[in-house]
């Protein structure tokens, strides 16, 4: 019996070689870059810790760092950014090499997710805000400008035009549409721009008040505005069909988003498919982000994420969020040159132009109420915000057809 | 073979600079279209709402709950809501009982409650 056992000996020995050598935290020491996985993981951890901890946008962040942390485990082959190098998918050899996040990125190259979720987006948006007082589409727009200031100053820093627009998006502090265009635009750099994006939205309460107060006289932003108009059922439901018809026939390019957001708001807004509408607000929305989360968490392997072009992102990205924040509010300055004094806009609200829905209008909110207790903005901020959704969809379409 | 890299990377400062204005220029020219609609929109819809509501101002009678808008029964119910909730002094919430001491009563006695059954030997 002995030796049976022992003649197998340097079999034996070979198999708990191979086991060992296929055991992933080998992978820490014998890949050159070993320590770059390590550092990446540690990342995940302290984003896992901001998700859980301090609920910084605790949806997406927490998803999108689980999925940074799966891909970054050596060994576990769930991810391989070979098969979409290039920006394009490599089907040939998808199938054998193919792990589960590599299937489940398919959403986010193709262009499916942010879509999917603007469905969900645009059912539990009221657009009535909006519809009363449309004037607010022009600080949606205003707020745009720092998306394309961000771009030049992207390029400045040495980033190529279609990572520049990428970057810029940024500014839109619109999570899905940073994700589509920067898929489209430049994959390699989804990860930190996917992060960058969600934290600064999670830093909407720290990073917009300074620059409310500092752009603001006591006297404006005690300026109480006048009460919306109600708006009637049939607005609410021909609001959605006519701006997807506008939309998709001036900018083809922002149609996927812009169809989706106003698929899901007239959903809501007919009320007569109310399971479809809650569908799309719960389980449907629930499902994508996380796979969404998951696989945006994915790309940001260590090669993609540690180098100095991501900390250029992260800097960029907090500039993007001031000057949109910025350019809302100096332009209902602007306009309150020209309006007679009942009509005159709290400058406050010009700062919820950078989508972030609903965050940005309620830092709006809280701001006002800190100079007069009973000036209620939330509605009236309301506007520019849902707004800034559209501005910042039709600003991606738009860097689309000309960089794309 | 031409990629989106190659295409890029031969744009100019100009050319950048030619973009960043159309773009803008752009989006406030969609959005302002889009508020020259909703304007049209309001126009029409408030102008017809001027005609309608005449009939129930003159008869005078007390607005039901039915014929309110969702909006103003939402409206309504979170301010009761607020000011009712704002009646009650805010709770600490902190617990300050340290330790229980439970002193006998023979009312939740379980002995009292089993059947006494003789002791057979």
């Amino acid at each position: 019996m002995w030796t049976l056992l022992t003649s197998n000996a340097e079999f034996v020995l070979g198999s708990l070689e191979t086991f060992v050598e296929s055991m992933g935290f080998t992978g820490f020491f014998t890949a050159p870059d070993g320590w770059k996985s390590v550092a990446m993981i540690g990342v995940a951890f302290l984003l896992l810790y901001l998700a859980i901890k301090h609920k910084f946008e605790p949806l997406l962040l927490f998803t999108i760092a689980f999925g940074m942390l799966l891909t970054n485990l050596p060994g576990a082959d769930m991810y391989h950014t070979e098969l979409f190098a290039g920006g394009h998918v490599h089907w040939d050899s998808f199938v054998g090499t193919a792990g589960l996040l590599d299937y489940l990125y398919l959403g986010v190259k193709l262009g499916i997710y942010p879509c999917l979720i603007f469905v969900g987006v645009g059912a539990m948006t009221d657009f009535g805000p909006l519809i009363a007082n449309p004037k607010s589409f022009l600080l949606g727009a205003a707020a745009q400008i720092g998306i394309f200031a961000t771009f030049l100053g992207a390029f400045a820093l040495g980033f190529a035009p279609n990572e520049a627009g990428s970057i810029g998006i940024i500014g839109g502090a619109d999570g899905p549409t940073a994700i589509y265009l920067t898929s489209k635009l430049a994959p390699e750099l989804l990860g930190p721009i996917a992060v960058a994006a969600y934290s600064y939205m999670a830093l909407v309460p720290v990073i917009q008040p300074p620059i409310m107060r500092a752009l603001t006289s006591k006297k404006e932003r005690l300026i109480r505005m006048r009460t919306l108009r109600p708006v009637s059922k049939q607005e609410r439901i021909l609001f959605p069909i006519v701006i997807a018809v506008i939309i998709a026939l001036l900018l083809p390019s922002a149609a996927p988003l812009i169809g989706c957001l106003m698929l899901g708001n007239l959903m809501k807004e007919c009320g007569v498919v109310d399971r479809l509408s809650k569908t799309v607000q719960n389980e449907l929305m629930n499902i994508v982000v996380i796979f969404l989360g998951l696989t945006v968490g994915a790309t940001a392997t260590a090669d993609a994420f540690l180098n100095f072009r991501t900390l250029g992102i992260l800097a960029l990205g907090v500039v993007a969020f001031a000057m949109g924040s910025a350019g809302g509010i100096l332009l209902a300055k602007l306009m309150n040159l020209f309006c007679k004094e009942e009509n005159k806009i709290n400058p406050l609200i010009g700062s919820a132009g950078v989508s972030a829905v609903p965050m940005a209008a309620r830092v709006s909110q809280t701001v006002g109420q800190e100079e007069d207790p009973g000036n209620f903005l939330l509605m009236h901020a309301m506007g520019p915000n849902v707004a800034g959704v559209v501005g910042s969809a039709v600003a991606a379409g738009i860097l689309l057809s000309f960089l794309g | 073979m031409i990629t989106l890299a190659n295409v890029n990377a031969a744009w100019t400062w100009s050319e950048m600079l030619w973009v960043a204005l159309i773009s803008i220029c752009l989006v406030f020219t969609v959005l302002v279209l889009l508020i020259g609609v909703m304007k049209l929109f309001g126009f029409l819809f408030t102008a017809k709402q001027a005609k309608t509501p005449a009939t129930t101002l003159a008869t005078n009678t007390p607005i039901t709950q039915g014929q309110l808008h969702e909006d103003e029964v939402a409206a309504i119910i979170t301010a009761l809501r607020l000011y009712t909730s704002a009646l009650h002094d805010r709770e600490s919430e902190i617990l300050t009982i340290h330790n229980i001491k439970r002193a006998y009563s023979p009312w939740n006695s379980k002995i009292h409650g089993l059947t006494q059954m003789p002791n057979r030997k």
